[in-house]
């Protein structure tokens, strides 16, 4: 215990600056999102189902994904190849094209290539999405995270019934969206309905250590302050690294036969990571600042 | 502890942990029970209703057991019994066992019977991981009110029964903006022409000259031939570039209106007279979709007469005989079943088709769980790292896989289909389920001045404040987009609701149990 009380001490200390992290992040991501969205009208990289077009999986072990996409990039607009593959020896089982194309001549210019017939079902798969249709797709479920989390935030407040320390909770919550989504599009990942998804749950996710947290340092009478918050990180911090290791392990695995989980995955690992953050240092900060300054005042 | 002590724990489970044992069992039940783990045979999953096996009463869904008192324990048993027992074009008999009863069969040519493998549990598994076929439809420039949409379905559902294909699920769906779709389902393998089958609007009609004598469906047709009295193959021959075609023709009774119509129309037309036989000047033409399909000679006898017998043809055409053969067969039944089913009022729009090889399908599954079972070791080491106790820590993993369990045996007792989107959710609800039984642990091993009872009550404070934050944030996804994220929403609400309501209270109810014990 003895080690600990200098810690507690720069942390005292400090505990305000270190929003600074925090805010740097956040004035980040809303800098990056902005001049995205002056450049090209988006916030981030849409991937066909949001978009509209056409993934034409081929069930091929021969073709390289890299001539494919150099012999097709100028006839198939907006083209993305991925390889699906065999974990271990990295056989590859099938390579993946998407384009805005329509499936018609996305198929006959893939055929075109290849020299031979695609026949769905058997030695390839289509899907296909009308723009029309992706794009109300799109806002639907921009509405349906915003809903989500006005939702949630009404809830913070019934549970809490004190306004700054649910702002707190709702204000990580909504930094931790801003970074993963920041984070994701700098790595160039385009998002996809599932992607999308993968944002509700990590609402869902970073809110519970925030409701530990909160709920341990409001509710609780014993332990000071600091222990309290050291408690709560104990506790916490196990519940964010378990489901982190455990996604990351199964991530691994996934990348070589689905882009779907893959995305999701890869999209829940960037936001608990930041959930870390957002909950140690901004949640904290703020409800510490705030209940110092109440004790001050009592 | 005296023996009759821990006689008595044993004894006093407690309720909430017989109740997570009794659901556990009733989920295992929900999902295993009439499995392929307890019985043999087949499962037939399609079967021609020309063939007399359908007339007795043979439908997809039953379990083949034997043919000829041979026992069929799978699909190899079934196709080397069949070819032991039957030879084409040779009058045999075959007496087929099922669960719901014996069927027999006498003729010369086998009725398509398909069959496969009993699953290995009652999981559905979504056409994203099983394999077959997913299209949502809206009318062309026209937005379908809830009545049009059900009769589309309905249409839609004939024409798939009258093309043959009864493995397939047609719905109506709508989205949050109030946008009504028709939504296809097909497992397994994808029919080649789907795209015309489903979006095409169908609108057959014969016309002579201008006028039009009948339209497909029902107001004029009264039956479409389909057996091989009444359709068949004319014959196939080389067209002297090198490819090859084949002519079809089927009959059709027209109904008395339509007879009528025709002795009308036909009555003033002139007759040409040629070497070949006299015919009317004027031919029956057949449209589809308003592209000339075939035109038909009308003989001098049906000038004028009220015949309700209609001998409709066409051609398949291929660059080898078999392949034209095949084109010709297509055609065939292609018309036949718009004949049957009549046009749509609109035209249709494939706004999003998905189709996937039920072979990726398999081994997509294998992933999953693997990848499962990788997260859940994961879980497991940091787990027995940080708490260091066998008993709990057991415990708090056994609480997770029980959800997944439970999430698994609701999902099969209402039917649920795990696509791709619901896996994803019982992955978020492990991730959240192992988050509360940390703070459970946490809370019980505190040092509070508290008795368990009150430390566990603490814990399902955090634990309800999450659930109810988790809860309403998935609300909204139940409707959006069409309802293809609702397993999603579904999953892992069923996931959260289980968690809080029947593992969690039976996990602090052992921890419970642990630290009475370790009092004594």
């Amino acid at each position: 215990m003895e080690g600990e009380i200098p810690r507690k001490n720069w942390h005292d200390k400090n505990y305000k600056l270190m929003l600074l992290i925090p805010l740097i992040l956040i004035v980040g991501s809303l800098v990056y999102l902005g001049v995205n969205y002056s450049q090209t009208g988006e916030l981030f990289k849409r991937d066909i189902s949001l978009t509209g077009g056409t993934s034409i999986t081929i069930y091929d072990e021969n073709i390289s994904t890299t001539d494919l996409e150099n012999a097709l990039i100028s006839e198939l607009p907006d083209l993305s190849v991925k390889r699906l593959y065999e974990l271990g020896t990295n056989e590859q089982k099938a390579v993946v094209v998407e384009t805005t194309l329509e499936p018609e001549s996305a198929k006959s210019i893939l055929e075109n290539y290849l020299g031979y017939e695609l026949t769905e079902g058997e030695n390839s798969d289509v899907a296909f999405t009308g723009s029309v249709l992706s794009e109300s797709f799109y806002s639907q479920l921009l509405i349906a995270i915003l809903i989500a989390f006005v939702f949630m935030a009404i809830v913070v407040f019934v549970i809490f019934r004190s306004i700054i320390p649910s702002a707190a909770v709702i204000f990580s919550a909504f930094a931790n969206i801003l970074m993963t989504l920041m984070f994701v599009d700098i790595i160039g990942m385009k998002l996809s309905t599932a992607g999308i998804v993968s944002f509700l749950m990590i609402i869902g996710y970073s809110i519970d250590t925030d409701i530990l947290l909160t709920n341990r340092i409001l509710k609780r009478r014993e332990g000071s302050l600091n222990e309290k918050i050291f408690g709560a990180f104990k506790t916490g911090i196990t519940m964010t690294l378990t489901s982190f290791f455990a996604i990351l392990g199964a991530l691994i695995f996934v990348q070589s036969f689905s882009i779907v989980l893959t995305q999701i995955f890869t999209i829940l690992v960037i936001g608990l990571g930041f959930d870390i953050i957002n909950t140690w240092i901004t949640n904290v900060s703020v409800l510490k600042w705030y209940v110092e300054r109440k004790e001050r005042r009592n | 502890m005296s023996r009759e002590k821990r006689g008595e724990t044993k004894m006093k489970l407690g309720f909430k942990i017989w109740l997570l044992i009794v659901v556990l069992v009733l989920s295992l039940i929900s999902i295993f029970a009439g499995s392929g783990l307890f019985q043999s045979g087949v499962v037939l999953t399609e079967i021609n209703s020309n063939s007399s096996l359908y007339s007795q009463g043979m439908r997809p869904g039953q379990l083949i057991i034997s043919i000829n008192d041979e026992n069929i324990k799978n699909v190899e048993d079934y196709s080397r019994v069949i070819s032991d027992n039957f030879t084409p074009g040779v009058n045999s008999r075959l007496v087929i066992a099922t669960d719901k009863g014996e069927y027999s069969f006498y003729g010369n040519e086998f009725p398509g019977l398909v069959v496969t493998e009993i699953p290995k549990s009652n999981l559905k598994l979504g056409l994203d991981l099983s394999g077959g076929a997913r299209a949502l439809i809206k009318a062309e420039n026209k937005s379908l009110s809830q009545l049009e949409l059900n009769d589309l379905v309905e249409i839609t559902q004939n024409r798939f029964n009258a093309f043959g294909l009864t493995d397939l699920q047609v719905s109506s769906v709508s989205d949050l903006s109030g946008n009504n779709f028709m939504l296809i389902e097909i497992a397994g393998a994808t029919p080649s022409d789907l795209r015309n089958l489903v979006s095409e609007q169908g609108k057959f009609e014969a016309k002579i000259g201008n006028e039009t004598v009948f339209e497909g469906g029902e107001k004029d047709i009264a039956s479409v031939g389909r057996d091989a009295q009444n359709a068949r193959i004319e014959g196939c021959s080389p067209d002297g570039s090198g490819s090859y075609f084949c002519r079809f023709s089927f009959s059709i009774t027209l109904s008395p209106e339509a007879a009528q119509k025709h002795a009308d129309i036909t009555k003033n037309i002139s007759v040409n007279t040629t070497p070949e036989g006299n015919y009317l000047v004027e031919k029956l033409n057949l449209f589809l979709d308003d592209n000339l399909v075939d035109s038909l000679l009308i003989s001098e006898g049906l000038k004028g007469r009220v015949t309700t017998q209609i001998q409709i043809s066409g051609s398949g055409a291929g660059s080898t005989e078999e392949e034209a053969l095949t084109e010709a067969r297509a055609q065939m039944k292609h018309l036949q079943t718009v004949l049957m089913t009549g046009s749509l009022p609109y035209k249709l729009e494939i706004v999003k088709l998905d189709t996937i090889s039920p072979k990726l399908g398999e081994e997509f599954m294998r992933f999953i769980l693997i990848s499962g079972a990788i997260a859940i070791l994961i879980i497991s080491i940091i787990i027995f790292a940080r708490y260091r106790k066998i008993k709990s820590s057991i415990a708090m993993i056994g609480t997770s896989v029980s959800e997944v369990i439970i999430i698994l045996g609701v999902a099969s007792l209402i039917q649920w289909n795990l696509d791709l989107p619901s896996i994803a959710g019982i992955i978020a609800g492990i991730g959240t389920g192992i988050d509360d039984v940390i703070v459970l642990m946490d809370e019980a091993r505190s040092k509070a001045i508290l008795n368990i009872k009150q430390k566990i009550k603490r814990a399902f404070t955090i634990i309800l404040g999450a659930y109810f934050t988790s809860l309403v944030s998935l609300l909204p996804l139940m409707w959006a987009g069409a309802g293809l994220l609702k397993g999603f929403a579904l999953t892992t609400i069923i996931g959260i609701s289980v968690g809080v309501f029947i593992t969690r209270p039976a996990f602090g109810e052992m921890l419970k149990r642990f630290s009475e014990n370790s009092k004594n």
